[in-house]
């Protein structure tokens, strides 16, 4: 239908405007816009963000992987859980994008059976977290244990806590 | 390249543009004062597309009651059907209601010795409605919603536990679902959709009809896997429905823009009971395909909504479980204001008078023998219900002159006694006792917008009318994007009942449709 010209004009625009949204996000959250390096390791903070992403004197974090982090980042103001998109957290525990998204030029959005596959049934979830105040966080009234995991756990920008909308549910979100 | 060529939109805006038909409508712009160009310059506005992307016999907007009732009977009629819901979940509003569902001499009434009729309710909708019902439309509600209800009792296994009352009827004829929530009745209704193979799809947002040369709508252009509220969102999809379009796509409680247009008073001051995408965009896409709107400035605002907490939260539950029972009192002066059992408007609008929150309150009698336990629980975790141990703590509490108050309350106590209230003429039921009994419970209230009356103009068959006094052809709705069924002011508990009994018509007729092309 279009011819290879344009073809590349339309992703051009399509890639102009991707950039501008990110950069927008990224001035949001007062980050300097993430540049990108698929052959970086997953622990190579400043590979992709900068030298500026971590303090002064931090120790290198090359070869550092989720456990690694979690040795000085365990909890409270140090924690690094619901900071980070998901897709950090899986990439430091050596899940890559090929994991999820399988091999792509494009990757596209995914069902949450692909979570599923992993992190096992929704119900064992709710089991798992039936504890947690001030709600049990995988389970509710409306949609029970089907809600979207993504509706939250986001894994390409910071997660949301979705029942906030009408909820006042203080819930810490990875 | 041939891959490209399969996932390439037929119809792009620059092809479009191109077309003669792009042509024409510049053309349809530029002589826009021309009177006669009106009718065919509506029809060359949305152009047919060259391929549809999917095609149904009935295509359902929305994915509330009304939208999944009507899917349901369109596909038991025999029609291929599929429902579109922009938001990431199903269930719209409804998924997110309180879960009362009035219908008139129902098998539960009776058990509780309650006399009631499709009369009875039709006269309390309409003088509610202060007669600017479409009194057709009332009248269809009130006489098929007992079959409504039974409908979802038998045919959806949905279960409806108890029997409530609502402001402004005049029996208990509200059921309440067994969780106190739209949530048991949708979930039923996804269910019995998906086993009957209608496809539902989510994140699939509706951008404008699709009609023909005649104006008759034969599809639908939209987005999918589009991202609320970001309109940048979702690849352009056109869907073709061979029958009829079913839209029921609810109210616009969180469209302030469109709300301020017909009731310039609700700001953004004025919170929501309402989810998120519960806007207009879908309702005035039909009126630029012809629909007509009626009384689109009768918005109804919850006179039972807290300002200590989010959303609907738990307190309409506890206030509306109250009245009747327990005294709504103004802090400012100690004393009752209005009748408790007064109707939403009348409520809400003696309440924005006073210009402050007011409080409800109820005792250990009335309290656990009325208010959901859960409900109660939670409003409590938040912060928006709380306990006292006296009347004088509850009084200081909310800085209420503690004499005063407690006159009031032997006041109230003096009524609930004779089963007469001189003060305020509120209806005090045959079980309601004196309020003496520690510890008491007591909320603060303060409206939010809740429903909006207004919408399309349907007739008794769910047909849309257009501005030439037909039915648009092609199109139906049901539940709150329609208007004239509860005219000034709904009734609580109603709108589950329009949703079922005009989502029902809808469907059923949607699927009678001739096929068109």
């Amino acid at each position: 239908m279009f011819s290879r010209e344009k073809r590349g004009k339309i992703w051009l625009v399509i890639v102009s405007c991707c950039s501008l949204f990110l950069l927008l996000a990224a001035a949001r959250n007062g980050l300097p816009e993430p540049k990108l390096q698929p052959t970086a390791k997953p622990g190579d903070c400043s590979a992709c963000h900068g030298k500026d992403i971590l303090p002064d004197r931090h120790s290198d974090t090359k070869e550092m992987n989720w456990k690694g982090c979690q040795t000085c980042h365990k909890k409270d103001k140090m924690a690094l859980v619901s900071k980070m998109p998901g897709s950090h957290l899986h990439q430091l525990e050596g899940i890559n994008c090929v994991s999820c998204h399988g091999k792509t030029e494009k990757p596209e959005a995914l069902e949450m059976d692909k979570c599923v596959a992993c992190h096992g049934s929704t119900a064992a979830l709710a089991e798992k977290t039936a504890k947690v105040k001030p709600e049990n966080p995988h389970t509710s009234p409306h949609y029970g244990t089907e809600l979207d995991c993504n509706l939250c756990h986001h894994q390409h920008k910071k997660s949301e806590n979705y029942c906030s909308q009408c909820h006042k549910f203080d819930f810490i979100v990875p | 390249m041939a891959e490209n060529e399969k996932t390439t939109k037929t119809l792009t805006r620059r092809n479009f543009l191109k077309s003669t038909g792009g042509a024409a409508a510049i053309a349809g712009i530029a002589l826009g004062g021309v009177a006669t160009l009106a009718k065919d310059s509506a029809a060359v506005c949305e152009p047919m597309p060259t391929k549809w992307d999917e095609t149904y016999d009935v295509v359902v907007i929305g994915s509330g009651f009304g939208g999944l009732a009507a899917a349901i009977e369109a596909r038991n009629a025999g029609a291929s059907v599929a429902v579109l819901e922009k938001m990431p979940v199903f269930g719209g509003n409804s998924i997110i209601n309180g879960g009362d569902f009035c219908a008139p001499g129902t098998k539960m009434q009776k058990e509780a010795g309650i006399q009631d009729s499709p009369d009875i309710m039709l006269k309390d909708m309409l003088k509610v409605g202060m007669y600017l019902n479409h009194v057709d439309l009332a009248e269809t509600v009130a006489d098929q919603s007992k079959d409504a209800l039974e409908w979802c009792q038998n045919y959806l296994g949905a279960r409806f536990t108890r029997l409530n009352f609502h402001g402004g009827h005049s029996v208990k004829r509200a059921h309440q679902t067994v969780n106190a929530s739209g949530s048991e009745l949708v979930n039923k209704l996804l269910v019995k959709a998906k086993e009957l193979g209608v496809k539902l799809q989510t994140r699939t947002k509706l951008v404008r009809f699709v009609s023909d040369k005649e104006g008759r709508i034969v599809g639908v252009e939209v987005l999918k896997g589009y991202q609320f509220p970001n309109e940048k969102t979702g690849k352009p999809l056109y869907i073709k429905a061979s029958r009829a379009i079913v839209l029921s796509s609810g109210g616009f409680s969180r469209d302030i823009k469109l709300r301020q247009i017909h009731d310039p008073r609700l700001n953004d001051r004025f919170e929501s009971t309402n989810q998120p995408g519960a806007t207009g965009e879908a309702l005035l896409a039909a009126c630029t395909a012809r629909a007509m709107d009626v009384q689109m400035d009768w918005i109804q605002l919850g006179p039972w909504t807290s300002p200590d907490e989010k959303g609907f939260g738990y307190v309409p539950l506890f206030c509306e479980r109250l009245v009747g029972y327990g005294p709504m009192i103004n802090p400012k002066t100690g004393k009752r204001f209005f009748k408790e059992t007064g109707n939403r408007k009348e409520r809400a609008d003696a309440i924005i008078l006073i210009g402050d929150p007011v409080i409800i309150l109820g005792d250990s009698y009335a309290v656990p023998k009325q208010v959901f336990p859960n409900a109660l629980e939670k409003g409590m975790q938040v912060g928006a219900i709380k306990k006292f141990n006296t009347l004088e703590e509850l009084a200081k509490n909310y800085n209420m002159p503690v004499p005063v108050f407690l006159e009031e309350i032997a006041r109230w106590n003096s009524y609930v006694e004779k089963k007469k209230d001189t003060d305020f003429d509120c209806m005090i039921f045959p079980d309601a006792k004196p309020t003496v009994t520690a510890p008491f419970y007591a909320a603060r209230l303060w409206p939010k917008v809740h429903h909006t009356m207004g919408g399309l103009v349907i007739n008794k068959d769910g047909q849309v009318i257009g501005f030439d006094l037909e039915p648009v052809k092609g199109l139906y709705a049901a539940g709150e994007v329609t208007g004239g069924v509860h005219g000034a002011v709904r009734l609580g508990g109603v709108a589950m009942a329009d949703c079922i009994v005009f989502g029902r018509i809808a469907g059923r007729n949607a699927a009678k449709e001739k096929p068109w092309g």
